[in-house]
């Protein structure tokens, strides 16, 4: 059996079914397109097809008709789809490029402003990447009940909104596509970041960000240098993914990993994908974070990092995108590289209360610089600050680990 | 051996709301299952039925439909499968994999008559 055969043609099917019928029946669309896999699942019991894609395109094609037929009785008016007979208009849908042309309307409706941001990745997870509910609640950390309000928000909205179904043009495309690589973003950084249970759907959070990506990529209008970064810094980023945590659910940092784990073809794919993004001079955000990330997979050791390099980016970074969080990995380098004081410098003019619920990464930081400083008992200060205020279960375990490597 | 008929009930699908993942899941536990009793040469016959429904009753032979109360009683499917006994039947239906959504097998011996 493929492995999330179901998933991926849900997002094809819906944004497909939703190009014929506009997405005012977009709920119709997401009903049929269920009831297609249930039947799929029965008269697959006995025996999957030879061919379960080309069974299940065969299915939403009849199901397209029956709609068809359904909503020109019910509403007494012709629904017509381009020109010609609208079974051959049917079957140009559902050729390659016509299929990532529909999936990438839906990425930019779902990111489409009228939606509230919140709303935009879970609608995103439910009609581009077939997560349910529950899983979209497992994957954000959130209630169910959370989700399915803003499920519903973002359906009023599209709704009252009457928004057309479509790849803006223009000056718009380039303002909106902005948007859409930012929820792109947030949704692989919901996979990488969190390591709260359900690791599977974390993992697949991941990969339907570049997925994602990739659907952007492929189409000339919004193949940006931008597009192209945020796929090398995902690629680079999930090459890691599988040394990052033990099998105890435990944080593997940086330092230990098991660098033979790291997987080559996800590396060479962003490399590729990089050269893509630097063929014109302006860099993102992306552009530093993959090349950050690169940095980090070049190095053979920890000990062979280079942290100099590493500095550079972030310090570029720093300068295009002004960030907290910059800043207090810009002190962590500075540690690595036995700058101490002028670590001590950036973390002097840090806030922490101001990074809110990541302020423990600013004591554990602190920590790390008293005990290279060769001050263990600050440090273990430091540490339990850091230990408190620390949220994530797992995070905490890492850090007590660090505690007790010290006392 | 003897035949015997394990008539699926309850647990309905499409009322469940399953994500895409899911069914694929649930699929895979009944192809598993299917394949297990294809290698075993036990399964004769099997079907799954639509949910729609008609019943014809009493001498008036009254057409009702089936009303959405009756949903657990309601057969989605069946197989026929060969076992020793009531006991290797059951064994059978171990695989079943529908019970944690509250699905149900009943299982009957079919009869058999001499042919005189």
């Amino acid at each position: 059996m493929i492995d999330h055969l179901f998933r991926h043609q849900y997002g094809k099917m819906v944004s497909i079914l939703t190009r014929i019928f506009g997405l005012q029946h977009l709920e119709m669309i997401e009903d049929a397109v269920q009831d297609t896999f249930i039947r799929a699942m029965m008269s697959w019991r006995k025996q999957i097809p030879d061919n379960p894609e080309a069974w299940l395109t065969q299915a939403a094609k009849n199901r397209i008709l029956d709609l068809l037929r359904k909503l020109n009785a019910d509403q007494k008016r012709e629904f017509k789809i381009a020109s010609g007979s609208s079974s051959l208009a049917i079957n140009e849908l559902f050729l390659e490029h016509e299929i990532g042309d529909s999936q990438l309307r839906m990425i930019f409706t779902a990111c489409n402003p009228v939606l509230n941001p919140k709303d935009q990745i879970a609608f995103s997870l439910k009609t581009i990447s077939g997560f349910s509910s529950q899983e979209i609640a497992a994957s954000l950390l959130l209630k169910e009940e959370t989700v399915k309000k803003r499920l519903i928000r973002a359906r009023k909205a599209i709704q009252k909104a009457n928004l057309s179904f479509e790849i803006p043009m223009g000056q718009e495309l380039s303002r909106r596509l902005v948007r859409v690589l930012e929820v792109i973003y947030l949704i692989f950084n919901e996979g990488f970041h969190s390591n709260k249970k359900n690791i599977l759907i974390r993992e697949d959070l991941c990969g339907e960000a570049l997925r994602l990506c990739k659907l952007v990529r492929q189409n000339p209008n919004t193949a940006t240098p931008d597009a192209h970064a945020l796929f090398a810094l995902l690629c680079f980023h999930s090459a890691r993914l599988k040394s990052k945590v033990n099998e105890h659910q435990e944080i593997i940092s940086l330092r230990s990993q098991d660098r033979s784990k790291w997987y080559g073809p996800l590396i060479i794919l962003g490399h590729s994908a990089m050269n893509q993004a630097v063929e014109t001079e302006a860099f993102s955000v992306y552009h530093y974070e993959a090349a950050i990330a690169s940095e980090h997979l070049k190095a053979k050791t920890y000990e062979d990092t280079n942290w100099d390099q590493i500095l550079i980016w972030y310090e570029q970074l720093q300068k295009i995108s002004p960030s907290l969080f910059t800043q207090l990995n810009i002190a962590a380098i500075h540690i690595q590289r036995g700058a101490f004081s002028q670590a001590e410098q950036y973390l002097m003019r840090l806030d922490p209360e101001s990074l809110e619920q990541k302020a423990y990464l600013y004591f554990a930081t602190y920590a790390d610089l008293l005990k290279y400083q060769g001050d263990p008992e600050g440090a273990l200060k430091q540490l339990e600050i850091a230990i408190d205020l620390c949220s994530n279960e797992v995070e905490k375990q890492y850090l007590l680990k660090k505690k007790n490597e010290i006392s | 051996m003897k035949d015997y008929m394990l008539i699926f009930l309850g647990a309905d699908y499409s009322e469940m709301n399953l994500s895409p993942e899911q069914i694929q899941a649930r699929m895979g536990k009944w192809f598993a299952w299917n394949t297990k009793m294809q290698e075993q040469g036990i399964v004769k016959d099997g079907h799954a039925l639509h949910p729609e429904m008609r019943r014809v009753s009493g001498p008036g032979r009254t057409v009702t439909d089936q009303a959405s109360a009756e949903l657990k009683e309601l057969v989605g499917g069946y197989y026929v499968v060969q076992a020793k006994d009531f006991d290797g039947a059951i064994e059978v239906a171990q695989d079943f994999p529908d019970y944690d959504l509250g699905g149900t097998v009943e299982i009957r011996e079919i009869m058999v008559f001499d042919q005189a």
